[in-house]
């Protein structure tokens, strides 16, 4: 379980989501009950269908909960309207996806700090200079998506989440369209981005390779957090993912 | 990083997608175009106009002439002044000149015989010369100052093909004369009339040779340079008997000026009104455009609300869109405004129409209005697709699936239902009830209409799968049916597959045939009630009219009535008058007209008209509760009053309007100088078509600008008019169609962008180029044939209405034009074949690997 001395950046309650009406019915989550700290990366596993992006989806306010909380920092996000939640996602979370990460019309730097813009918030500079050189992407900046290659894309991304420091970011399969090399890459940004610029990760993936840059691995299947490790190896994942698949 | 992040968004947006957006903008541009081309237009020309009159009118400080009872304009009949009036001014102080102002018809007889024809009025006139008070001036020759003398403008002479010296046939309103033309004249800074054919003669010549019999229509009078203006009229006032009034020229030329003006202002409306209709085709074009474009980009919009955008700033991105395509539009509209106002003052001028020339003016109006319309319908056809991106949620970043149904969610059936109903509802008041005449019933209707279109384009989606898999199945292929080939049946289920957008494509095409149809049932049900009405109530053997609308010398009805060949002969002229407080347009003709047309008379005689009695339609006799014998109180419009008694009652008002009374009433209380509006003749028994018909033809030889026709040839020329009118219609009304065909293509280009990673697969898979062409081809053919089948559906019901709810007078037969419907279904394949080329050449070339490798 998590430790109790630390403050937790984001966290799900009794969280159930469910799908369907009657037959159809689907427990996408059931009655989940999970704590993500602040300052650590965390990946979420389990195999299609498990509800493991639904989780993340709740928990980033994407999606709504059919019942139980979700909270992000103290604020609970079944109490916010769409203009709050909003306004919660410009400053407090912030987005990696698979794919599509970026606005084609826009530059590399226009897309990093376009959270802020829409917000009308003045980036900090000292802040965003950090996060691109971290990303190393000073000489990219003024290039549209479509004259970069897929991991400098992705790490526009990470750098777009990085940059209004938010409470919170969700990865969602960060590496699934990258190559090996690239994912480690990117990977490793993220792993900086937690232990240098102590920033909070939640992942999700289905790669124990990845998982194992995380500090602790939630394992989710039909809807239940059924296991957890911490400090994962990608053997140690493998070899969890082997017995909850038996 | 300077301006905000929607703004950029919104211009990178429109920069991404410009070759989408160009044809948008075309369509916007053409609707722009033709407003303010229409504004520019009328307000060139009627300024050019304005102009021309103020010249014309020259050195005239003051005008004498008749006071009229109402309807003070340069239409009014007037008696005319005697001529021995100018003595009594010419001596008081301050008069410098005194001139008659005599004008009536004269037609120039060319070289080779036949009338020189006109777009305007063909006019002689008495004239003093450029030293005289009008603003004619001498370009050439010298002044006529002597009997057989004629100067005539400079631009009718050249056109007759005359040359100073030469002998010329003029023919007067009471005969033909032989002059020598001495000078040629212009019209203050022109060289022409307007468009009107001018003779002048000296002023002895011209009362004799217009049979004016010492009288004038006005008088003018120029006054020295010291004298005050006001002092002199006062003073000619007081010399003058009562029934004359004195008037400035500024007047006199303003009312000349506005009985042309109220024509162009017509004109102006009618090219609005298409404007309009271009307008409202092209806004479902930016509609579809839009609504594609935010369904192309779901994953974009979702991403922009996964990091932080809100759902107001979505909205403002994509109405400022609009906004910009808006704006690039209204501007190349303005311009291409200048365009369309040269162009049809050109086609006009071609035609023969003689526009002045005039400065195209750009009036702020113009600009205000182009602006207001051009952004507004862009901004407004954006809405809803903003609505609509809008309610995108940012999960759909991740998975889109869960955005398309935002996009498709609305309350299409309650909203298309209640639109059409209010629409039909609308449309049926305005055109049934009529409130609030003309206005009211025009303006209802319109707005009627506009909902039905909306309702229809709205309820269409729910048919356009299973009515595009009908008419794939049906049209008839030329080899097999199309569902035969795959090419065909994916033509097929691709249609099938977003009917919203199929629907909403085809309902651009549906606006322009519906009123293509409505229009088509409306002339057909015109064309057969006017051949029927021919065939029961015209009796008359022979029509003469004249070439010109100026009417004919009433010499040449007075010459046929003595004909031996004709039997009953009967001009109709017409008057105006006040009757219980209205003014009435009244015929006059003689009791034999009813020997050539059946008025069904219901109670009384015809004959009564010699006895001086009115006669009266059906309706007004009802209106006005009056019967035979009762009397009816009639204001002249030269302020004369009559009591005439009612001597019949009829019920067919097609051909003699509402109100008859005799020729000779109507000369014991008008002497405005009279003119006939047609004359009918009837061939007197024993006597055959053949010598009747040479008889008629030798006595109009004396009158050119007569035109003599037999029944068949009467009916022949009024549908050639009635034709030409429609094809004017059809012609304007083809714009909208064109914006159409735009939308078409447009729909099927953004399809086919969309599709390119299908293509790719296709292609890969081993479909040819071809046929990969073919199946673009067949979808914009299904969506095109929709757009016409709703366009029928939608179109004749209409018609009908419109039909139904014209006057009896107009129509009383209710016709469907079949091959018009059979016309518009074969044009629908063009225009679909046509709206495909692009796309489907665009489909053809991706590269397979390309294709596939595209997200």
């Amino acid at each position: 379980m998590t430790d109790v001395s630390t403050v937790a950046a984001a966290g799900a309650i009794n969280a159930s989501k469910i799908y369907g009406k009657d037959d159809s019915e689907v427990r996408a989550l059931d009655d989940v009950t999970v704590d993500f700290a602040l300052g650590q990366f965390t990946a979420i596993m389990g195999p299609s269908g498990s509800g493991k992006s639904t989780l993340m989806h709740c928990l980033a306010g994407l999606d709504a909960l059919t019942s139980g909380r979700v909270l992000i920092g103290d604020t609970d996000l079944a109490q916010l309207d769409d203009k709050q939640l909003t306004s919660l996602r410009r400053e407090k979370v912030g987005f990696i996806f698979q794919a599509y990460n970026l606005i084609p019309t826009l530059s590399a730097l226009e897309n990093i700090t376009l959270p802020m813009d829409l917000g009308g918030v003045k980036p900090d500079q000292e802040w965003l200079d950090t996060v691109i050189d971290k990303m190393n992407l000073r000489n990219r900046l003024s290039h549209r998506p479509s004259e970069l290659s897929g991991g400098q894309q992705q790490r526009v991304a990470v750098a777009r989440a990085l940059a209004s420091r938010p409470q919170i970011i969700f990865a969602d399969e960060p590496t699934g369209n990258l190559d090996s090399k690239t994912g480690a890459e990117i990977l490793a940004f993220m792993k900086h981005a937690v232990t240098d610029l102590h920033q909070t990760i939640v992942m999700v993936t289905h790669d124990p390779v990845a998982a194992a840059y995380a500090d602790r691995v939630i394992f989710l299947a039909d809807g239940k957090v059924v296991a957890e490790i911490e400090n994962p190896t990608a053997e140690l994942v493998l070899d969890r993912m082997k017995r909850l698949g038996s | 990083m300077m301006a905000s992040p929607v703004i950029r968004l919104t211009l990178r947006g429109v920069l991404a997608r410009k070759f989408r957006i160009l044809l948008t903008i075309l369509a916007v541009v053409s609707g722009v175009a033709f407003v303010s081309g229409a504004f520019i237009l009328t307000d060139s020309v009627k300024g050019a106009i304005n102009n021309l009159f103020v010249e014309l009118r020259g050195e005239v400080d003051l005008e004498i002439r008749t006071k009229i009872a109402f309807g003070d304009s340069a239409r009014a009949e007037r008696d005319p002044v005697p001529v021995s009036l100018m003595k009594d001014v010419a001596a008081l102080d301050g008069v410098r000149l005194v001139e008659a102002n005599l004008l009536r018809q004269t037609t120039i007889i060319k070289p080779d015989g036949e009338p020189l024809k006109t777009s305007g009025p063909a006019f002689g006139i008495s004239w003093n010369g450029p030293d005289g008070l009008d603003g004619r001036t001498l370009l050439e020759g010298v002044i006529p100052t002597k009997a057989g003398e004629v100067a005539i403008d400079k631009a009718s002479a050249k056109r007759a093909g005359y040359v100073l010296g030469d002998k010329v046939t003029l023919v007067g309103p009471i005969g033909k004369g032989e002059f020598t033309l001495v000078g040629l004249t212009g019209t203050g800074s022109t060289s022409g009339g307007g468009g009107a054919s001018v003779c002048a003669f000296d002023p002895v010549t011209a009362n004799e040779f217009l049979g004016a019999d010492d009288k004038a229509d006005s008088i003018y009078v120029g006054i020295t340079a010291e004298a005050s203006r006001s002092e002199v009229q006062q003073a000619i006032e007081e010399v003058l008997p009562s029934g004359y009034e004195v008037i400035t020229g500024e007047q006199s030329a303003k009312e000349t000026a506005g009985a042309i003006n109220e024509i162009i202002d017509i004109f102006g409306k009618v090219l609005l009104g298409f404007a309009a209709i271009s307008l409202f085709v092209s806004a479902f074009l930016i509609f579809n455009t839009f609504a594609i474009i935010v369904s192309q980009r779901l994953r974009e919009l979702a991403l922009l609300r996964a990091v932080g955008a809100s759902t107001r700033q979505i909205h403002q991105m994509i109405i400022g869109e609009g906004l910009v395509v808006g704006i690039i539009a209204t501007g190349l509209g303005l311009v291409g405004g200048l365009g369309v106002a040269k162009g049809i003052t050109f086609a006009f001028n071609a035609a023969g129409a003689a526009f002045p020339a005039a400065d195209l003016l750009i009036s702020s109006r113009t600009i205000i209005l182009s602006v207001l319309i051009g952004i507004g319908v862009t901004v407004a056809a954006a809405i809803v697709p903003a609505l609509r991106a809008g309610r995108i949620p940012p999960v759909a970043a991740m998975r889109p699936e869960l955005g398309f149904s935002a996009l498709q969610r609305s309350k299409r059936l309650i909203v298309g239902l209640t639109t059409l109903v209010a629409g039909i509802t609308l449309f049926s008041v305005g055109l049934f009830v009529q409130p609030g005449g003309t206005v009211g019933t025009l303006g209802g209707s319109a707005i009627g209409a506009v909902l039905l279109f909306l309702g229809v384009s709205s309820l269409s989606t729910t048919v356009a799968a299973p009515v595009s898999r009908a008419i794939s199945r049906i049209l008839p292929f030329p080899l097999r049916p199309m569902t035969n080939s795959v090419p065909g049946r994916l033509a097929s289920r691709n249609a099938q597959r977003t009917p919203r957008r199929t629907a909403s494509t085809a309902s651009a095409l549906m606006v322009g045939l519906a009123l293509v149809s409505m229009v088509s049932v409306v002339a057909s049900s015109v064309k057969k009630s006017f051949t029927d009405q021919l065939k029961t109530s015209v009796t008359a053997d022979f029509f003469v009219t004249n070439l010109s609308f100026q009417g004919l010398p009433v010499a040449f009805g007075e010459r046929l009535a003595e004909l031996p060949e004709l039997g009953s002969v009967s001009p109709f002229r017409a008057t105006r008058a006040l009757i219980n407080g209205e003014e009435k347009q009244i015929g006059a003709v003689k009791p034999e007209m009813g020997d050539l047309v059946d008025i069904d008379i219901q109670k009384g005689s015809i004959d009564s008209l010699a006895d001086g009695a009115i006669l009266l339609y059906k309706d007004p006799a009802r209106d006005l509760n009056v019967g035979v014998g009762d009397s009816i109180d009639v204001t002249w419009q030269n302020g004369k009053t009559s009591k005439l008694t009612v001597g019949g009652i009829y019920a067919d008002s097609s051909v003699a309007g509402n109100w008859l009374i005799g020729l000779d009433t109507l000369a014991e209380v008008s002497s405005a100088p009279p003119v006939d509006f047609f004359i009918g003749a009837k061939i007197a028994d024993g006597v055959s078509i053949e010598d009747a018909r040479a008889a008629v033809d030798k006595v109009a030889a004396d009158f050119p600008s007569a035109e003599v026709q037999d029944q068949a040839e009467f009916q022949k020329s009024q549908e050639d008019q009635l034709n030409q009118l429609l094809a004017i219609v059809y012609g304007l009304l083809i714009f909208a169609i064109f914006i159409a065909i735009l939308g078409i293509a447009n729909t099927m280009a953004l399809s086919v962008f969309e599709r390119t990673r299908e293509f790719g697969l296709l292609r890969a898979v081993g479909m040819s180029r071809r046929h990969l062409k073919r199946s673009v081809r067949w979808e914009a053919i299904i969506v095109s044939v929709f757009g016409a089948t709703l366009g029928i559906v939608v179109g004749i019901p209409l018609g009908i209405a419109v039909a139904i709810a014209l006057p009896d007078s107009f129509v009383t037969a209710t016709v469907v034009p079949i091959n018009t419907i059979v016309t518009i279904l074969i044009a629908s394949v063009v225009v679909g074949i046509f709206a495909a080329i692009f796309p489907a050449r665009r489909a053809a070339k991706l590269d397979i690997l390309d294709a596939i490798a595209t997200h």
